[in-house]
């Protein structure tokens, strides 16, 4: 298992604890990631909005330098799985698109043919390696924890475009966490959004959508909440502070991780190698109760 | 100047919109109301409904859309595309009429010229920070022996053509 690896603007800008903790994690499941030369910005959210045209040309100059390097494709951020799944599919209904956006990239010696294949992460996680291998290598299972699971919006719709999981009922991310020992049930607020995509126009409906989620994630018992998406993960554990102000609660303490920093403690990774000193939510008793 | 490349994408973006709502009339739209029942913004902002917004915009009413806020305050969640019964995506029909506002020069949230600059000068939205830790520390990549961030080659040919190809020189 061999995939290129994406993290894209907002994790390797300062989302440091996914990517370390995928860099971690993953080559211990078997699965090789392969780093990118010379990529660039996928579009989302700059470009979509502004200019269809420049969002897919952006989407395609990485698709082309993926389909070069010959590797499935893996994006880690939720925004950018989403737009190159958007990006192939607009190419391929439409050739005078792909003209214009093949004719600028050939001015870097690029050319996007639509052959490199996409993946999500919870794809390779759930159906090529498997809940099963990821529970036999569990060292420090996450017992008596009840974690809730949230996909975000990215990962799940639109369906017609992909299948990274069901899109009313996804499992697959709860699957992923009872693979660690932990528990998890659906909760009515489970597929809806974060929120974060309106922080550039309200920031504070941004933060009454995210802390209705939290107020509901800690009113049905959950320990702890669980995302694959860097967008979410910045308003869940990020502005969690600000959350609290917004909402003028001061007992909503959610502790949120990223997957991939669950994944790494249940395997016996120390928190440090997984960027957990960077969670802003008040993780630590949790981070002890896993490792001690 | 692109000669061409703008009158083009202008040319995209109006296909793109009479594709997805092309054929829409009150008979496509049923006004269901699903879109807005599902949309987490409707339930906080006031005048914001997905479900108003198809129904201007099959009324040939787009003007009135391109020269307010609510088409920005969209959270990009996807439901209404996912559960509309005649598969109309308020979505893709909010993002069009988005890229038709900032080509007509009309308001738009400021921080979509920060992005682009950000692109423009380092090939992506932001660069790395050092970050803060949970007891006040900092760290960078290099601390955490992640690998340095490579933007594109050759800076100076990416920047041409995302200024060609975005026009986004233009201030607010």
């Amino acid at each position: 298992m061999k995939y290129t690896l994406y993290p894209g603007c907002t994790i390797q800008s300062d989302q440091f604890g996914y990517e370390a903790s995928v860099r971690e994690t993953l080559p211990r499941l078997g699965v090789e990631l392969v780093d990118m030369k010379g990529a660039s910005c996928c579009g989302f959210p700059a470009l979509s909005s502004v200019s269809k045209v420049g969002w897919h040309y952006l989407s395609a100059r990485n698709l082309a330098i993926a389909e070069k390097m010959g590797h499935p494709l893996l994006p880690l951020c939720n925004g950018c799985h989403l737009s190159f799944v958007e990006t192939m599919h607009f190419l391929e209904e439409d050739p005078e698109l792909m003209n214009i956006v093949n004719g600028n990239l050939e001015k870097e010696g690029l050319r996007y043919g639509g052959k490199v294949k996409v993946v999500h992460l919870l794809e390779v996680l759930h159906d090529k390696v498997g809940a099963a291998k990821i529970s036999s290598l569990v060292v420090k299972p996450l017992k008596g924890l009840k974690m809730a699971s949230h996909p975000g919006c990215h990962a799940i719709r639109p369906s017609d475009l992909q299948k990274v999981d069901d899109a009313e009922d996804p499992q697959k991310l709860d699957a992923l966490i009872r693979a660690l020992g932990a528990e998890t049930f659906d909760y009515p607020e489970k597929i809806d959004c974060c929120g974060s995509q309106l922080a550039v126009a309200s920031g504070r409906t941004t933060l009454k959508i995210a802390g209705d989620k939290l107020k509901a994630v800690k009113s049905y018992g959950f320990d702890g909440l669980v995302t694959t998406c860097p967008f979410c993960f910045k308003m869940y554990d990020g502005r969690q502070r600000a959350i609290k102000g917004a909402l003028k609660d001061n007992t909503l303490d959610v502790p949120v991780f990223y997957y991939t920093q669950l994944l790494g403690l249940a395997l016996g990774s120390s928190p440090e190698r997984l960027g957990l000193q960077m969670n802003m939510s008040p993780v630590d008793s949790l981070v002890e109760r896993i490792t001690e | 100047m692109a000669a061409g490349i703008d009158e083009r994408e202008v040319k995209f973006i109006s296909l793109m919109l009479s594709r997805a709502v092309g054929g829409m009339n009150a008979e496509v739209c049923d006004q269901c109301g699903k879109c807005s029942s599902a949309c987490p913004v409707s339930k906080e902002i006031e005048g914001f409904n997905p479900r108003q917004m198809i129904g201007k915009v099959a009324l040939g009413k787009n003007d009135e859309l391109l020269k307010g806020d609510a088409i920005w305050t969209c959270t990009t969640c996807l439901k209404c595309r996912e559960r509309c019964p005649e598969e109309i995506s308020p979505y893709d029909v909010i993002l069009i009429l988005r890229n038709l506002a900032y080509r007509a020069g009309y308001n738009y949230p400021g921080g979509y010229d920060d992005f682009i600059q950000g692109v423009k000068e380092s090939g992506y939205i932001s660069r790395p920070q050092t970050v803060r830790t949970r007891d006040g520390g900092k760290l960078s990549r290099e601390d955490l022996g992640l690998p340095e961030v490579e933007g594109p080659e050759d800076m100076e040919r990416f920047r041409e053509i995302v200024e060609m190809i975005v026009k986004a020189g233009k201030s607010r």
